[in-house]
């Protein structure tokens, strides 16, 4: 069975979110609740006037091994056949357990229903034939989507200050070549 | 999409895999793919938020907008888009939106008042419209009418140009001194900028990255990927500092004197571009002015002015002359800051463009290919308009050399103190409140119109004083052909068709325009057979005229037409003499500095108060306008104040708290963000947000607006501190900081 994963490259991400806007237009997701199932995060490091800027663009990663999935005490989170991680509203009891064990701050408790969401990595658009919405917009190429087995082992598993992954097998790589000079 | 696959594919078959460089390996993955799948059935259609205009492809199911993504054979945004274009059904579904013609019936005006409105028919509205118009016309004559609006749709130039209203908008805000002064050096303003073949790319503030302009931030990135040296001069760390190879913190203002040492290096050491400069350009002919006049603005003088090292900009300078192609680009607001200094700074920007000899060459500043699309005028001749009032209101006529564009920040000056009551009658289309400096002074200037008509699409902070507001449509719900210049190396053309339509009785401003105009000026709303002219006919006609199809129909069919136009290099340029002019002789004709002479910005740092200000444009936004955007309000809707941590410990100030920002104008409370990305002298803060109108349900109430910060200015300021282009001066101000309890 196929799976899928992300390829992000964080020097070609200018911080325009369009990610997360597409991701709430195509999902739906509830505004003003401060539900981001995808969400750009800045960093910034040195002082001035010596500084660096990182931005990830950070949504759910769809481990091999989810430990959302392991730690869920109603057994809300599963996995499909093709890698994608999905909460079972109709299970889930908002407990927030999924929260504290996930590395890349992917599950969301929505307060007005009280339940978790995360990030569905579209699989209604990949059903279709399309990209996820966030990879379909992103204006520079530095969040893309693909087959994970075309993505699988390049790049680096990490960025700095980034969770070591090795035990949860995330789909995601990073890019952290410089530019070409 | 990435598959294995196209990266065997890519890297030449799956043995060679291993030992190829790995970037190379890599490089297929970041092949900007053209083939972003997309559903068939969707449409295609141009954004509207933005000069951009971005192709879009559009999915609607059951009526409604299911999503929108880029087009993917638009060289514009190479099928992308941005937050704005992406969200834009949010604003086409906002509940707050005008939907009925509404009048007012408290007399009362401002904004601690209830308007009162009451829904009224459309004919209602305009005959009400027509009404006082014509008593206001007849009783105080032509004086007393004033559009605060763009000239954009022609329909609504042609109603101002026909009731013989004078109009002003917002140019002297954003780059009508570029205007000018392109006008004069190279012949014509164009926003085109080919950075992705240039080597040597140096940006005076140029932040397009950081506000995700994508037909221009892309252009960068490509530079990039071609391997350009970026050199960026910015107070504030912006998200285009992150593609710059070097950034230089430069003192607010002092951008001039680095542009005014580059110069006298490159002439010093003769590092121009020869044949350019003795083929096309004024230089021969005034050398020796030219070379005496930058004699005294040595990199060690620059160094004073801007905390730039002498021997950075010398660098910079052998760098810029003996890299070609090397272009420094400018942009709208954020070219490099609109201070009282903009327009000596986009003249030596201009000049070093010129010595670079880039203009309309590759990798440089060319003149747009597109389609010539006939404008309204040129279809429907109309009769000859009546003369405008000589005297303006906001004194432009003072201005002798400043662009035929209205003057925001002279405004309510003009309205409140020089013509006190003079504005009976005004038009306000499509512009916030907060767009204007001190907008406190231009609501008490609104106060003191008798008639105020409203379009707009959402319940915005100026409907608080108009009298009659009308509800218009966006450009989801809209019709138009779209050209763009920002990167039209060849002509492309994408239709803007309506997606959905229109809610409510909302009605577009074709509609508005031509049923005024009916009304008032009939003569110049027929055809010559005396029937009255449509939108959609002269849709039909501009296609059938720019040879885009039979008409809009068959252009709307085909979603987009890409032309063939052959790049030949201009050597003919469209000034006074012919030639790219570094001497601009109609200055000095009017006493006016011919080159580019320092001076420094309007407010400079004082004990009362000590720091810059600085406003950036978040890149979630555009301007005010997207604020009431559920979606980009929650990506960027909190009033941060960056402050650097030094500067913030001298005051007491911890990361997260409120702060009080006070300047000569007024002031405003926002949340402290401390960051080692801002020079210490400067405190920075967003444009946009602030609005005050408690029907924006998302976006009312929140936040502070920056403009409250902004001193605005009266003319005969301008003249006396030798202003002569009518900078507005948007970003100009000094201001102090404390903790707010």
């Amino acid at each position: 069975m196929r799976s899928y994963g992300w390829l992000f490259d964080p020097k070609r991400c200018i911080e325009c979110s369009a990610c997360e806007a597409a991701c709430k237009q195509w999902n739906q997701v509830e505004t003003g609740v401060n539900v981001r199932w995808r969400r750009v995060l800045r960093q910034e490091s040195g002082t001035f006037p010596n500084v660096q800027v990182t931005a990830v663009s950070m949504a759910c990663n769809h481990c091999e091994n989810a430990f959302c999935q392991k730690v869920c005490p109603v057994r809300a989170i599963w996995r499909r056949d093709d890698g994608i991680v999905l909460v079972d509203t109709d299970r889930c009891v908002g407990c927030g357990q999924c929260h504290i064990f996930c590395p890349y701050g992917a599950p969301q408790l929505n307060l007005a229903t009280r339940k978790t969401t995360k990030c569905t990595m579209c699989f209604d658009r990949i059903e279709q034939g399309l990209a996820p919405a966030c990879a379909t917009v992103c204006p520079t190429g530095a969040l893309q989507w693909g087959e994970w087995d075309a993505i699988e082992g390049r790049g680096s598993d990490r960025l700095p200050g980034m969770a070591y992954p090795r035990q949860m097998r995330p789909h995601i790589r990073f890019v952290t070549e410089p530019w070409r000079s | 999409m990435i598959t294995r696959r196209s990266v065997l594919q890519g890297a030449g078959g799956a043995a060679v895999l291993g030992t190829l460089p790995w970037n190379e390996a890599f490089a297929e993955f970041f092949e900007r793919s053209q083939a972003i799948p997309y559903p068939p059935e969707s449409l295609v259609t141009a954004c509207g938020i933005c000069d951009s205009a971005c192709g879009m492809r559009v999915t609607v199911k059951d009526g409604t907008i299911r999503f929108i993504q880029g087009l993917p054979e638009d060289p514009h945004n190479e099928g992308r888009l941005c937050a704005k274009g992406t969200s834009s059904a949010y604003i086409r579904n906002d509940p707050d939106r005008l939907k009925y013609p509404m009048k007012r019936t408290n007399p009362r005006k401002g904004l601690e008042e209830d308007p009162r409105w009451v829904r009224i028919s459309w004919n209602e509205a305009l005959d009400l419209i027509a009404e006082k118009y014509t008593e206001i016309r007849s009783k105080y004559g032509q004086e007393a009418l004033l559009a605060i609006s763009r000239g954009r749709p022609p329909w609504f130039a042609r109603l101002y140009s026909a009731l013989g209203m004078e109009r002003v908008d917002h140019n002297d805000l954003c780059y009508g001194v570029d205007i000018v002064i392109s006008n004069q050096t190279i012949g014509r303003h164009t926003f085109a900028w080919d950075l992705e073949n240039a080597k040597y790319i140096v940006l005076f503030g140029w932040d397009m990255v950081a506000r995700a302009k994508l037909s221009l931030s892309n252009r960068l990135l490509h530079a990039k990927e071609n391997g350009a040296r970026v050199i960026n001069f910015n107070p504030m760390y912006t998200a285009t500092a992150k593609f710059a190879d070097e950034w230089h913190p430069v003192r607010p203002g002092g951008d001039l004197a680095v542009a005014l040492a580059m110069i006298h290096v490159l002439l010093k050491e003769n590092l121009y571009d020869r044949d350019f400069v003795s083929q096309y350009t004024n230089f021969p002919e005034y050398e020796t002015q030219i070379r005496e006049h930058f004699e005294k603005y040595t990199p060690e003088w620059a160094e004073k002015e801007s905390d730039i090292p002498a021997d950075v900009i010398r660098r910079i300078a052998r760098q810029f002359g003996s890299t070609r192609p090397a272009v420094a680009p400018l942009h709208k607001k954020t070219l490099a800051a609109n201070y009282e200094n903009a327009a000596p700074l986009c003249h030596a920007i201009a000049i070093l463009n010129i010595l670079a000899g880039n203009i309309d060459r590759p990798g440089g500043h060319y003149f747009p290919r597109t389609f010539e699309i006939p404008g309204l005028d040129a279809i429907y001749r109309p009769p000859a308009y009546p003369k405008l009032p000589a005297k303006r209101v906001d004194g432009r006529e003072k201005l002798p050399l400043a662009g035929g564009y209205g003057m925001f920040s002279t405004l309510a000056d003009g309205m409140l103190n020089r013509y006190p009551g003079r504005v009976k009658f005004l038009f306000w289309n499509n512009y916030n409140l907060s767009s204007l400096p001190q907008r406190r002074m231009m609501e008490e200037a609104l106060k003191t119109v008798e008639f105020m008509v409203l379009v707009d699409i959402l319940p915005m902070d100026a409907m608080y004083f108009a009298d009659v507001v009308l509800p218009s449509t966006m450009f989801l719900e809209g019709s138009d052909i779209i050209v763009r210049e920002m990167a039209a190396k060849s002509p492309f053309a994408v239709v803007r068709q309506p997606v959905v339509g229109a809610p409510f009785e909302a009605k577009s401003a074709a509609y508005i325009a031509i049923e005024l105009g009916k009304r008032l000026a009939p003569d110049y709303f027929r055809k010559a057979d005396g029937s009255w002219i449509s939108p959609s006919e002269l849709l039909d006609e501009q296609v059938r005229r720019s040879g885009l199809g039979q008409n809009f129909a068959d252009f709307r069919k085909k979603g987009f037409v890409a032309g063939e136009k052959p790049f030949i290099p201009a050597t003919k340029f469209a000034t006074a003499s012919g030639k790219c002019q570094i001497y601009i002789p109609a200055f000095a004709a009017k006493n006016y500095d011919p080159l580019p002479n320092w001076r420094p910005k309007r407010d400079l740092p004082s004990a009362d108060y000590p720091y810059y200000l600085i406003t950036y444009l978040p890149a979630a936004h555009k301007r005010n306008s997207t604020q009431n955007n559920p979606v980009l309000f929650e990506i960027d809707g909190t009033p941060y104040v960056h402050i650097h941590p030094s500067t913030a410990a001298r005051h007491g100030i911890r990361d997260g708290a409120r702060v009080r920002v006070r300047s000569r104008a007024g002031e405003a409370v926002g949340v402290a963000r401390l960051t080692e990305t801002i020079r210490p002298d400067a405190v920075a803060v967003p444009h946009g947000l602030g609005h005050r109108s408690p029907w924006l349900s998302v976006a009312g109430g929140k936040g502070f607006c920056d403009n409250d910060l902004i001193p605005a200015q009266t003319i005969d300021e301008l003249v006396q501190h030798g202003n002569w282009l009518g900078s507005g001066c948007i970003m100009d101000a000094v201001v102090a900081i404390e903790p707010a309890v």
